[in-house]
């Protein structure tokens, strides 16, 4: 399924962090990021299945998937555009 | 209306903070949602724990609300010796159980002004409601909560605005006050019918009940804690790895300084595996059983007795005998015990 995701610019592994803080280094790495760029999380708390994408839709980034893989989990989100007072 | 307003606004994710969020988004307010990780969330505890018994993992509400209302979200932590300090020494009490809910109010506003400030926003929101809660959501202590934190006249508590005093935002034509509820007391009714009204159909059930510190069991270990603490001579504080081992195992009192933690799953026996400093991991050998956990300094009878309730609630509890293993600072030594059976006994010492 991964044959169409784009190579991230950034990774960030959150492996052993619990919920609610793979999100809350989510946000600071996304925010470090270009607009269009694209992070990875890895996580092994199974909770980022449901929390990436609605953590994404809350913040209009682009979620474009999350997949376990052996142990751990992966999350691909894409930076959403630069919006009209955005640093 | 005049220039667009920003907002502050504080969700648990249950349904009233969901509704205070749309309530204000609605009014052309840009608004950014904050949630406060304390440590005490029993949902997030559900989730390190491997969530529920039927394997589902629950949802975390703060973000499904935040989406749902497709507003910007963020995660505060205030977890630290600050806030385990003011849960020792509450200024204004505590409620039925361990929850100073006034006091951590204030506690979460002064650092919502804080965040206010940082981010040029007008005003900070609540999902509370006039009356709702016996003590923490009274028209005097909703008063005392916006003095205390510094938010004189920019805490806006959307769903029963018109009820209480006019806030600065509403005076300055930021807010339609015409548009806030008028909502109070304990029926959800209300709410539900506004639900329907913003088009807001997910909400969690039941609602509220998510903080450890109102639960009665977690309550009676966490002020035994103190009252062991203090009667060792030690400061009556409350440390970062007892807000995980509260909510974890059985916890037995064998003295004033000495307590037993035994795990109830594979889940909780491999936690405890991560809470082993300065502490004596205890287990049976030969036979399955829990892993259980030693806090302060048994005598030679208390690490008998702890050697022999853990013996009990592993599978051996029929045998003669069992021996078990007592590793601390690296050394371990082990103890031939006969498996605990006064059950009376075991009763008197559970916290």
């Amino acid at each position: 399924m991964n044959a169409t995701l784009p190579a991230p610019d950034r990774t960030l592994d959150t492996s052993g962090k619990l919920c609610p803080f793979p999100i809350v280094e989510t946000a600071k790495a996304v925010r470090a990021l270009a607009p269009g760029a694209v992070l990875l999380v890895i996580a092994t708390d199974p909770g980022i299945a449901q929390d990436m994408p609605m953590w994404c839709r809350a913040t209009r980034n682009e979620h474009l998937a999350t997949f376990k893989e052996g142990a751990a989990w992966k999350s691909y989100v894409r930076r959403a555009p630069r919006e009209e007072g955005q640093p | 209306m005049t220039r667009k307003a920003r907002a502050i606004g504080l969700i648990s994710g249950g349904l009233d903070s969901t509704l205070a969020l749309a309530m204000v988004k609605a009014q052309g307010v840009e608004v950014k949602a904050i949630n406060f990780y304390t440590g005490f969330c029993i949902t997030e505890t559900q989730r390190r724990k491997g969530g529920r018994p039927d394997g589902s993992v629950p949802r975390n509400e703060a973000l499904r609300a935040a989406a749902d209302v497709e507003v910007d979200v963020e995660y505060v932590d205030i977890s630290g010796r600050e806030y385990l300090d003011m849960l020792v020494s509450p200024r204004y009490g505590y409620g039925k159980n361990a929850n100073p809910c006034v006091d951590c109010r204030v506690f979460m506003m002064r650092k919502a002004k804080e965040i206010m400030e940082r981010e040029g926003a007008d005003f900070v929101f609540t999902g509370e409601v006039l009356g709702q809660r016996p003590k923490s959501q009274r028209r005097d202590t909703l008063r005392v909560v916006e003095r205390d934190s510094g938010l004189d006249g920019r805490l806006l508590r959307p769903l029963s605005a018109k009820l209480l005093k006019p806030t600065i935002p509403e005076q300055e034509g930021l807010l339609d006050r015409s548009k806030l509820g008028d909502i109070s007391g304990r029926s959800r009714h209300p709410q539900m019918a506004m639900a329907e009204a913003l088009g807001i159909a997910d909400w969690p059930q039941p609602a509220g009940g998510c903080c450890y510190l109102t639960d009665e069991s977690f309550a009676r270990k966490f002020f035994d804690v103190l009252r062991a603490r203090e009667a060792a001579g030690e400061e009556r504080r409350i440390e970062p790895d007892d807000v995980v081992l509260l909510s974890t195992g059985r916890h037995f009192r064998l003295s004033p300084k000495a307590k037993l933690v035994i795990g109830r799953s594979e889940v909780e026996n491999a936690l405890l595996d991560n809470y082993l400093e300065g502490r004596a991991r205890v287990e049976a050998q030969g036979v399955a059983g829990p892993v259980a956990l030693v806090e302060g300094v048994p005598t030679w009878e208390e690490r008998q007795l702890a050697s022999r309730i853990v013996a009990r609630y592993g599978k051996g509890k029929d045998l003669p005998q069992v021996e078990v293993e007592w590793r601390e600072d690296g050394e371990a030594e082990r103890y031939p015990v006969a498996p605990f059976d006064d059950e009376d006994a075991l009763e008197k010492m559970r916290v």
